[in-house]
């Protein structure tokens, strides 16, 4: 029975809110020492509970909060978890906060992205289970190394997890990443692809961000028509059959975000929308007329009389793309850089040299900050921009930054997580986890 | 004075880039640029000939994930071994670092116990001690001919220097080659071994500064004095590692 660690976890929680600690993970780990099945407990109890899990290393936030949207606009009751508890202990705290003290659940969906080192974990737990579930996968790319080990691993794990689920569980994932693709069609599992439109594509050499750029299946070079961004776009292996197939691109969907990758965002809620719950085309795009972003994924913030857009950029692709979303709106744009190297931001700022931060070379200033910001204004310097001041205090950083930018312009944060979050506490005043 | 120019041999570069090494080749040749010295990158792939490979003048190579590795071992032993065994034995100098470090040594000894052979060019062998030790990752401080030079570490696999070897630098803080003899990577010839990530150059660009200098003055056969650049970014992002101990 899941009462017992339901009410620790509850109490946990109130415990946490009165001494204002996280009470986004401390309730589920306490509980799950009492009841290591807790969740396939609480789903057992509650048969009609869709579960949706989003993973990939970039726009888990962002997909998440555009699915619970669309589906509230149809009606439906959705919870989903914080952003920053998407490992087991945060699912668990998130399913004990919307149980009831018996365990039952009062909703009709659960959305909830995850760690993409914790998927395997978390799927596990679903093993058994007879819930109607979908997992959509975005995107695999290198990420905090330190953390995460390397990619090649990730992709095994997750597809050796899928591989368990039952067989009627929906995959909605990138037909455009090759080992995505490659997953999808050996996960056994009802498999339906999204991707992006050729017309958002191009022939590029091969970027410095890419990591699978042999074929799944054989080891060979694959050969890449177009990309999109990375190692994502139209490719064929040369020595074996596998290659691109057609996917699903919602041509007709707008971009309330800016930036390419967040189309892909788009069509993979679209695509599970659609597949999962037969949301109609023209219901997405309602919600996305009116679709704000999660917090400092895209988010336009006014401060003292000035225009600042909060970009995260965690990781190469991240940042790549970030930059050309900037540059997409303004070309000579004000940038303030913060790169910090703790635990959430990975340890480890090498990373920095494989983003193409000589496309900034137009910018009429770039500022950095943060833990590292002299490691960020050496890579900088050694692209050769001009302009460039390293200021240590964040606070000091962000009203130099913003002198700068006459009242017209926008100043474009491309922040690491933590340094993200120290920003917004001091633009907004207030702290958001 | 005649113009001076230098050819950079980059080994594998889409396939040993993984950790932000290309970082090095920016800084060798931005450094390079900056004193009027003319460079040529010459990126060399599995698809590249020996020649491409035997005109270097400086070579860099860098580390990756595991399968890229596996494609690049098989390279290694069949065409280009030879090559990169004379240029290093011939004092051409190099930076090899991590997976590039330990392909050099005599052996690498899998997690699973299988042994796969090393170039055996550098007097090492590397070891890892099986699925369930510890990676070795973090900030790790060395002192290397009394400079302290700073990066950062991430491997599974423990290097052990041969009698003959001498070691890169000293480890003042965090692991090495493995973690117990205090010993970081290796110099052998004009070439480096080394874990360091971080990438090592930019922060550290007195290095950057030795193997140009080494690699133009074997081309000239002159003695050659480097202009002075303006390095006190590098240096306070130095400090910043340096502060926390």
């Amino acid at each position: 029975m899941p009462h017992i660690p339901i009410v620790t976890g509850k109490t946990i929680s109130k415990i946490s809110q009165i001494t204002k600690r996280s009470g986004s993970t401390w309730p589920g780990h306490i509980a799950l020492k009492i009841d290591s099945n807790l969740i396939s407990n609480i789903l057992k109890l509650n048969p009609d509970l869709s579960i949706v899990l989003v993973a990939g290393t970039n726009g888990k936030t962002t997909t998440t909060k555009l699915i619970q949207d669309v589906l509230e606009t149809q009606g439906k009751k959705v919870f989903r978890n914080e952003a920053g508890a998407n490992l087991l202990n945060g699912i668990t705290s998130t399913f004990i906060r919307n149980a009831s003290l018996s365990g039952r659940i009062n909703y009709d969906t659960a959305v909830f992205e995850v760690d993409e080192s914790s998927l395997p974990i978390v799927i596990s737990e679903l093993k058994e289970t007879k819930n109607k579930t979908a997992i959509v996968l975005l995107n695999l790319f290198r990420d905090q190394l330190d953390r995460y080990g390397e990619v090649n691993t990730i992709a095994k794990k997750w597809l050796d997890s899928l591989q368990k689920l039952p067989k009627n569980t929906t995959l909605i994932t990138n037909g455009d990443d090759p080992m995505l693709r490659y997953i999808g069609e050996n996960s056994s599992l009802h498999a339906f692809y999204f991707g992006l439109s050729e017309k958002y594509m191009s022939k590029m050499d091969t970027p410095h961000d890419v990591d699978f750029i042999f074929c799944p299946r054989c080891g060979a070079e694959l050969i890449y028509s177009k990309r999109s961004y990375s190692h994502m776009g139209i490719y064929k292996c040369p020595s074996c059959k596998f290659e691109h197939k057609k996917t699903a691109t919602f041509e007709n969907l707008p971009n309330p975000m800016f930036g390419i990758y967040n189309r892909y965002n788009i069509n993979a809620a679209a695509l599970f929308l659609q597949k999962s719950f037969g949301v109609s085309e023209e219901n997405i795009h309602k919600t996305l007329d009116a679709f704000a972003p999660a917090f400092g994924r895209q988010e336009t913030i006014e401060y003292k009389n000035k225009k600042i857009f909060l970009l995260l950029s965690k990781n190469p692709t991240g940042f790549n793309q970030s930059i050309q979303a900037i540059l997409e709106q303004n070309k000579k744009p004000h940038v303030l850089l913060l790169l910090n190297d703790r635990i959430p931001d990975g340890l480890d700022v090498s990373w920095i040299w494989d983003v193409e931060f000589e496309n900034l070379k137009n910018a009429s200033q770039i500022t950095v900050s943060g833990d590292r910001a002299y490691d960020m204004a050496l890579r900088i310097k050694y692209a050769e921009i001009q302009n460039l001041s390293a200021i240590e205090n964040l606070e000091h950083a962000i009203e130099t930054a913003l002198n700068k930018t006459p009242a017209t312009d926008t100043l474009y944060i491309l922040s690491t997580y933590s340094a993200m979050l120290e920003t917004r506490k001091i633009l907004t005043g207030k702290s958001i986890l | 004075m005649k113009k001076l120019t230098l050819t950079i041999g980059w080994l594998y570069p889409t396939l040993m880039s993984t950790y932000g090494d290309r970082g090095n080749i920016i800084v060798l040749q931005k450094r390079c640029e900056w004193r009027g010295i003319d460079v040529k990158i010459n990126k060399i792939s599995i698809n590249s000939k020996n020649e491409d490979l035997q005109s270097s003048d400086l070579i860099f190579m860098g580390g990756a994930q595991d399968t890229q590795q596996e494609i690049v071992n098989k390279d290694l032993f069949e065409k280009k071994g030879e090559v990169l065994k004379k240029l290093i034995d011939d004092d051409i100098p190099g930076l090899y670092i991590c997976g590039a470090y330990q392909f050099l040594g005599k052996y690498y000894k899998t997690a699973d116990g299988k042994e796969l052979p090393g170039l055996g060019i550098f007097p090492a062998y590397t070891e890892n001690p099986g699925k369930n030790s510890q990676r070795l990752i973090g900030n790790i401080i060395i002192d290397h001919d009394s400079r302290k030079i700073v990066g950062f570490e991430n491997h599974g696999g423990r290097t052990y220097l041969e009698t003959s070897g001498q070691a890169f630098g000293k480890v003042l803080k965090g692991f090495g080659n493995n973690g117990e003899d205090k010993t970081e990577g290796i110099i052998y010839k004009n070439s480096i071994g080394s874990y360091l990530h971080g990438p090592i150059l930019p922060k550290n660009p007195e290095i950057a500064d030795w193997l140009i200098k080494c690699a133009l003055e074997k081309k000239y056969k002159e003695k050659i004095d480097l202009k002075k650049l303006d390095d006190s970014l590098a240096i306070k992002a130095q400090q910043a590692i340096l502060s926390r101990t």
